[in-house]
């Protein structure tokens, strides 16, 4: 998983770094690892990175102002890199000097590895190398480019900033992963994962970048190429869970859908006679909304993050979600003691978050009841395209049905939302959606050319 | 016969000219020009008339050419020439001219001036502004007040060195401190560089927001004859992304109005330029004998408001208008020539027009690199699919090649019953112009397609319902403020 943007300046006086910096606080949720920012100023290409949330990597802003340069690309993910100079944006010198940053996953870097008989420690680096051999070869970004997403499979948003500052950024036909793009007056262009990167730097959303398109920026053009058949394939777990609820992607505003999911849930699985809605902060708040206008039971607020906030289900250890979701969740006492309670979630990987929440809840806080819905289907597969969902034997859905799960649980009855619900939630074509997680099929992914 | 002198060079001035040649009044054409333009060029052969290479905006080379010709009337397309005072030349040689004099020219000439004007008459939609004759008091008031503002040369650059910072974001504030700093020694020591007819330097204005879009307009200074209302699209490149051009392309109808812009608002902004004519006039002394234009926005502090002032028409929005005008040219010139536009009544054809420009790659930027290509245009194909070449930047070579001149290529007009349909044919003809060379040509395809014109009405109706809120208050042309310590506060805007 991870967060990409590259913003081009059209003119020289603008200083980038700062902008990017921006961009990856907003898009901190995507991925909470590791995060860099690479710029360039007319001569070389200037980076910094490192492992930890953007404003701890940046602590100290005089980093940005040692960035120069009128564009600048960045990015955050959630894998963990050992070797720093591994984090994405990564930075490749021979045989030209490029940097790339990309979200998704490739799956067929194998066969790429040898075939292009290059090495990397990650699949970065590896198509970082593979691009400055094409770009090399080419002589010419957007046929380079053209090239590259010939030969890589896979889900991708990807930047690439050349070593002569061109900015090429690319999706996959398939568009599992989001990427938009936008402007700011006459003075620079922004491409970013999700939209409200553009409101956080005060540029304007325009569009998305369309499946199997292509854009290159350069010091006199920007050229837009649909390099591959598009063949929509958005990610449904991006409206669920990942995606910010101030962006429109792929022409949806997740708010929106997320409400509608919270109308899905009244529709499908109402509780009768419940005395108070509280979601889970903060992806299923708009979810409870929803369910609470839509059956008319009271909102309310149930629980108080301590720190700063943080993504517990993205988490990469088990301790770390523990403690991210005790430290997210102190429940409110007054909102719960006594009363009947309809606890809406987005989702349940292990159950093991669920259970510690509705524990608290009915153990120490005196919940009278506890009926727990969840705005995504079960969840049921791993996703092959880079979605941080752990292996089928961690998955609970895979194994229990809903009435066991209120069991392990701890809740009077827990159900999950119907995948039709999902799809007319979201409002896109069934066959537009990948719909992986939940069906255990995932689309196949071709990268013939047109 | 009608012996005219057209100075200018653009396909604002190809349009023009073929304005004139639709005279019936027997019109000989002759053109002073520093490239040969092919579309003028040729007009001037078919009528019988001559070019005279050279340099446009010399007031001697133009009244040197009118008498050597002995042309009836001059006009002037671009705005320089008048700047240099070529109408108060002609004048003096008793040659009448269709362009604005040195004084009323004024208007475009020195932003600092018609704001100044503005706020002295109290017209409606001015906005505020500080004039500044050196660059450090211009870079004291920077730091002074992080603000939104439009940073402007305060003399008309040849559509140059205007940037508009927007400064919402606290967090960013430092970054856009730098940028209008560093604009403002640009426009000092680049944009400003070679004019020294004017003290002002550098013009700070407020920075206002919503959709702009040109009023065009004939005046003999009693009377101002407004014509269809125009949007030119400014950004390079698709959907409004890129540095600023001189116009990528322009929208026009059907009819008077443009899609987002009501009667009311088209109503208020010709009593703004009316104003502003009779202004000038009262401030110079001088009769305004020409073009006038109004660059507007529809904006939140007054809905029309003025963003500057041309005394030409626009580039490309000429060539959305001129072309459907029924009205005879001739007659119109020398209406204003008479001072009798008030008997004319203007028509055109009841269509909705488009116009998409194609520059060569480096334009706007590198015109170094965008120059000296040559150039290739169907123009029989373009005729068949029912659309006009207009020759921009281009230069007719002896051997009859067509070389670019490092801005625009040529300019495609086509009409429609709707403003999307004439897009789609003028769409059609892109195909048909290259550069021979195999250097990369760009339009946009975007411009009068529906998905534009949706976002125009878009951000109309939110910038409309905002100014209408204001007028419900009585806020237009005020800001109250209430500042802790000080106390309520009203600041005239």
């Amino acid at each position: 998983m991870g967060g990409i943007v590259g913003i081009y300046g059209f003119s020289k006086e603008w200083r980038m770094a700062r902008f990017v910096y921006y961009a990856l606080l907003a898009l901190q949720h995507r991925g909470q690892e590791n995060c860099g920012i690479v710029t360039f100023n007319g001569e070389s290409l200037s980076q910094y990175k490192g492992s930890g949330l953007v404003d701890q990597v940046f602590s100290n802003q005089n980093i940005l102002d040692e960035l120069p340069g009128w564009i600048g690309i960045g990015s955050v993910t959630s894998t963990i890199e050992k070797d720093s100079s591994k984090i994405q944006p990564v930075v490749v010198w021979e045989p030209l000097p490029l940097a790339l940053c990309f979200d998704g996953k490739i799956l067929n870097i194998k066969d790429l590895v040898e075939k292009e008989k290059v090495n990397g420690e990650n699949e970065a680096e590896i198509l970082a190398k593979i691009f400055s051999l094409e770009l090399e070869q080419t002589g010419n970004p957007m046929e380079a480019m053209v090239n590259f997403m010939g030969k890589i499979k896979g889900a991708y948003s990807l930047i690439v900033l050349t070593g002569k500052g061109e900015m090429i950024v690319g999706r996959d036909p398939a568009g599992i992963k989001p990427l938009t793009i936008g402007s700011f007056g006459f003075d620079y262009g922004v491409v970013a994962s999700e939209s409200c990167v553009m409101d956080v730097i005060g540029a304007d959303f325009k569009n998305d970048v369309q499946p199997g398109e292509v854009y290159h920026f350069d010091a006199y053009s920007i050229e837009r190429k649909q390099v591959l058949k598009p063949n929509p394939k958005f990610c449904a777990f991006e409206y669920v869970y990942y995606a910010r609820p101030d962006s429109i992607l792929n022409g949806k505003s997740i708010y929106e859908v997320r409400m509608k999911i919270g109308e899905k849930l009244a529709e499908e699985h109402s509780v009768n006679k419940g005395e108070i809605v509280l979601g889970v902060p903060e992806t299923a708040i708009p979810f409870a909304m929803a369910y609470s206008n839509k059956t008319k039971t009271p909102l309310g607020i149930g629980f108080v993050q301590t720190g700063r906030r943080i993504r517990s289900a993205i988490k990469p250890t088990e301790f770390e979600r523990i403690v991210g979701v005790q430290l997210k969740l102190n429940p409110i006492r007054a909102a719960i003691a006594g009363k009947k309670i309809v606890l809406v979630d987005d989702s349940v990987v292990r159950g093991t978050t669920t259970k510690n929440t509705v524990n608290i809840m009915r153990n120490r806080m005196g919940a009278k009841e506890v009926h727990v819905r969840i705005g995504s289907p079960r969840l049921i597969a791993q996703c092959p395209f880079g979605t941080d969902v752990p292996p089928k034997d961690e998955l609970i859905a895979v194994h229990l049905n809903a009435e066991e799960v209120s069991k392990v649980v701890g809740a009077d009855t827990f159900h999950w939302l119907s995948l039709k619900g999902l799809v007319e939630a979201i409002g896109i074509p069934r066959k537009n959606l990948c719909l992986g997680c939940f069906t255990g099929k995932y689309p196949q992914i071709n990268c013939k050319e047109r | 016969m009608v012996k005219v002198l057209l100075v200018g060079e653009a396909a604002r001035e190809h349009a023009i000219a073929e304005a004139i040649c639709r005279s019936n009044y027997d019109p000989k054409l002759y053109a002073v020009m520093r490239l040969r333009n092919p579309g003028i060029d040729s007009l001037c052969k078919v009528t019988g008339g001559e070019v005279a290479l050279g340099n446009s905006q010399d007031p001697k080379f133009v009244v040197e050419t009118a008498k050597k010709f002995h042309v009836d009337f001059v006009f002037v397309g671009p705005e320089e020439p008048l700047f240099r005072g070529t109408a108060d030349e002609l004048e003096k040689e008793g040659i009448p001219c269709i362009g604005a004099k040195r004084g009323p020219a004024e208007l475009e000439m020195s932003k600092a001036f018609m704001r100044r004007l503005m706020w002295k008459y109290r017209i409606p939609g001015r906005l505020r502004f500080k004039a500044f004759k050196n660059v450090e008091d211009a870079i004291a008031y920077i730091h002074e007040y992080a603000e939104s503002v439009a940073l402007k040369p305060a003399r008309q650059a040849g559509g140059k060195g205007v940037k508009v910072i927007a400064d919402l974001q606290a967090y960013l504030t430092s970054e856009k401190t730098h940028v209008k700093r560093e604009h403002a020694k640009a426009i000092h020591e680049k944009y400003m560089k070679d004019y020294r007819d004017i003290d002002d330097r550098i013009l700070i204005e407020e920075r206002v927001e919503g959709p702009e879009y040109t009023l065009q307009a004939f005046t003999d200074g009693r009377t101002v004859k407004p014509l269809p209302l125009v949007q030119d699209n400014k950004n390079a490149f698709e959907m409004d992304i890129g540095p600023e051009t001189g116009g990528m392309g322009s929208i026009a109808g059907k009819g008077m109005f443009l899609p987002f812009i009501t009667e009311e608002e088209y109503r208020k902004s010709v009593e703004i330029v009316k104003n502003c004519v009779r202004a000038v006039e009262k401030e110079t002394g001088e009769k305004y004998k020409g073009i006038v234009s109004g660059q507007m926005m529809c904006t939140a502090s007054w809905g029309p408001t003025i963003i500057e002032f041309y005394s030409r028409l626009g580039d490309p929005e000429a060539v959305n208008v001129l072309p459907i005008l029924k009205t005879d040219m001739i007659e119109i010139c020398e209406a204003i020539i008479d001072e009798k536009l008030n008997k004319i009544k203007l028509k055109f054809e009841n269509v909705a027009t488009v116009v998409k420009c194609v520059a060569p790659k480096g334009y706007p930027e590198e015109r170094n690199l965008a120059k000296g290509h040559p150039l290739h245009v169907d123009v029989d194909m373009v005729k068949k699919l029912g659309c006009k070449v207009y020759f921009a930047s281009t230069d007719l070579q002896p051997d009859g090649k067509i070389i670019s001149g490092g801005s625009r290529l040529v300019e495609i007009f086509g009409k429609g019953k709707t403003i999307p349909e004439a897009s789609r044919k003028v769409e059609a003809c892109i195909p048909y112009v290259w550069l021979e060379d195999g250097w990369g040509v760009f339009h946009r395809s975007d411009i009068g397609s529906e998905q534009l014109l949706e976002k125009r009405i878009e951000q109309a109706n939110l910038i409309r319902a905002v100014y209408k809120y204001r007028a419900r208050k009585g806020l237009i042309g005020k800001t109250i403020e209430w500042i802790p310590k000080k106390g309520k506060i009203i600041i005239e805007t």
